[in-house]
């Protein structure tokens, strides 16, 4: 088993952050439309900070494990930082690039915060 | 002369091609011992009108109607109530090894239509309104003597009375039983008295808007069950794909599922043939009293799906509720095999054969 495959293994069956955050103020949902995966992701931002991270998500592995590493990386984080955040960051944290054709599955999550975070700025 | 089916969940009703009769009589099958082959379903249904027409029947192939249509002609004319109980066997039949055997009761009432003061009316609208809440209700009424009626719904809403409070309270209490089960004959202070169960359709939550969930939805509804097609993907779940589903719903499929309250009467049948719905959804599942669970896939694969979830912290018991694989071994391998086996599984868990 490669590294990259623990880690993802490791935080799908024991992701960080997962479930519904009661006091969030930002929140977004995305879909893969083909593959079918599903996350919302929620944040509370406390003086242009990320406070909290918790995303809920009918998900494959890969998009759980981003999920999990993305709402860990992002706290404390300004939301402009938060916001800027890459899939590279995921993939460094994974310690290995996904297949292409997975591609999507380490952005949704991404995206996604992304989206919620904006809609937040633009309030 | 009007001959229709009725269906189990319209059992009940008085049929409107027989609406603007001054009276019918209502046979009601109580009973069936013996063969008991030829027989409907305890509690099945036959109206007749003093016009001659006939809706629904007590017998499969009719071979009782006849008689219980002689009584009701007479019943309609002159009222009161008739108990019938009719042997299957028939001496020509016999010899020949075509009998069908057993006997089987009746009991016949007279229901006025458009008389807003009729008790089966009155019951048979608690019945609706319980329904309408998609509920249970059981309708109690004696074999033998005066007409009498009591209805004791799932939420413990009742109408009507046997006569008493006490004998209604003892009704009550049986009709629990009941509710959960089949309609049948119980007796009640020892008196006989035939509990008719009415209770809303199953309904089929679809976890996965491919072929086989095409399939199922179309069969269901020959079946009288509802349909959700659940899926994640709004391509896949469309009304175009899906004619015959009674709803659609696009989300987060675990989120949905938490969202459909998970009675007896609800079967939940994954055919995404992915962990990632499967997963959510049977972890939300396994820990609720929903009446089946199954999921698409090869025993190596469930095998799988069980280590996971044992895994997390669920047990044997729990995880031995998954039908996986899913759906009794017809052998078929196209969508609507596979939904046929499915749904033949789901009636036969839920009639409580061995699936």
């Amino acid at each position: 088993v490669t590294t990259y495959r623990a880690i993802v293994l490791e935080h799908f069956r024991r992701p960080k952050n997962r479930g519904r955050l009661e006091n969030a103020n930002a929140e977004s949902e995305g879909a893969n439309p083909l593959c079918g995966d599903r996350i919302r992701v929620q944040a509370e931002v406390c003086d242009g900070v990320v406070r909290e991270a918790r995303f809920t998500a009918d998900a494959c592995a890969l998009c759980i494990a981003s999920a999990s590493m993305l709402t860990e990386h992002v706290r404390g984080m300004t939301v402009e930082a938060a916001g800027a955040v890459g899939q590279e960051a995921i993939h460094r944290m994974l310690e290995g690039t996904p297949p292409p054709a997975r591609t999507r599955c380490v952005t949704l999550p991404v995206e996604t915060l992304r989206r919620a975070l904006g809609e937040f700025m633009e309030r | 002369m009007v001959s229709s089916i009725m269906s189990e969940t319209e059992s009940h009703r008085i049929d409107p091609t027989l609406a603007d009769e001054p009276a019918v009589a209502m046979a009601t099958l109580v009973s069936a011992t013996g063969g008991g082959s030829s027989s409907k379903k305890i509690g099945a249904k036959m109206i007749v009108g003093r016009s001659g027409r006939i809706v629904g029947g007590v017998t499969i192939g009719g071979c009782v109607d006849a008689r219980v249509i002689e009584a009701a002609d007479a019943l309609v004319d002159e009222g009161g109530r008739r108990v019938l109980s009719i042997s299957l066997d028939d001496d020509e039949a016999w010899e020949v090894g075509l009998t069908c055997g057993g006997t089987v009761e009746v009991v016949l009432d007279r229901v006025g239509p458009r008389d807003e003061h009729d008790p089966i009316l009155a019951a048979n609208a608690a019945v609706d309104a319980a329904l309408a809440r998609d509920e249970a209700a059981v309708i109690v009424t004696p074999i033998e003597g005066e007409l009498a009626v009591f209805v004791s719904a799932e939420d413990g809403t009742r109408a009507g009375t046997l006569g008493s409070a006490a004998l209604d309270a003892a009704a009550e209490a049986a009709a629990v039983s009941v509710m959960h089960t089949e309609s049948r004959v119980e007796t009640v202070n020892g008196r006989r008295y035939f509990f008719d169960r009415h209770a809303p359709p199953m309904t089929l939550v679809i976890v996965g808007a491919g072929q086989i969930a095409m399939s199922l939805s179309t069969i269901a509804r020959e079946l009288e069950m509802r349909t959700i097609i659940v899926d994640g993907r709004e391509r896949y779940a469309t009304r175009e794909r899906f004619p015959d589903a009674t709803e659609i719903r696009v989300g987060m499929p675990s989120e949905i599922v938490a969202s459909i309250t998970p009675h007896a009467r609800v079967a939940a049948i994954l055919v995404a043939h992915d962990y990632k719905y499967e997963l959510p959804v049977l972890r939300h599942l396994l820990r609720t009293p929903i009446g089946y669970i199954g999921m698409l896939g090869s025993k190596t694969r469930g095998a799988a799906v069980r280590d996971e979830l044992r895994n997390e912290g669920f047990t044997d018991d729990e995880l031995a509720r998954i039908h996986s694989p899913i759906g009794l071994d017809l052998g078929g391998k196209a969508p609507p095999e596979v939904a046929l086996a499915i749904l033949a599984e789901v009636i036969a868990v839920r009639n409580g054969k061995r699936a």
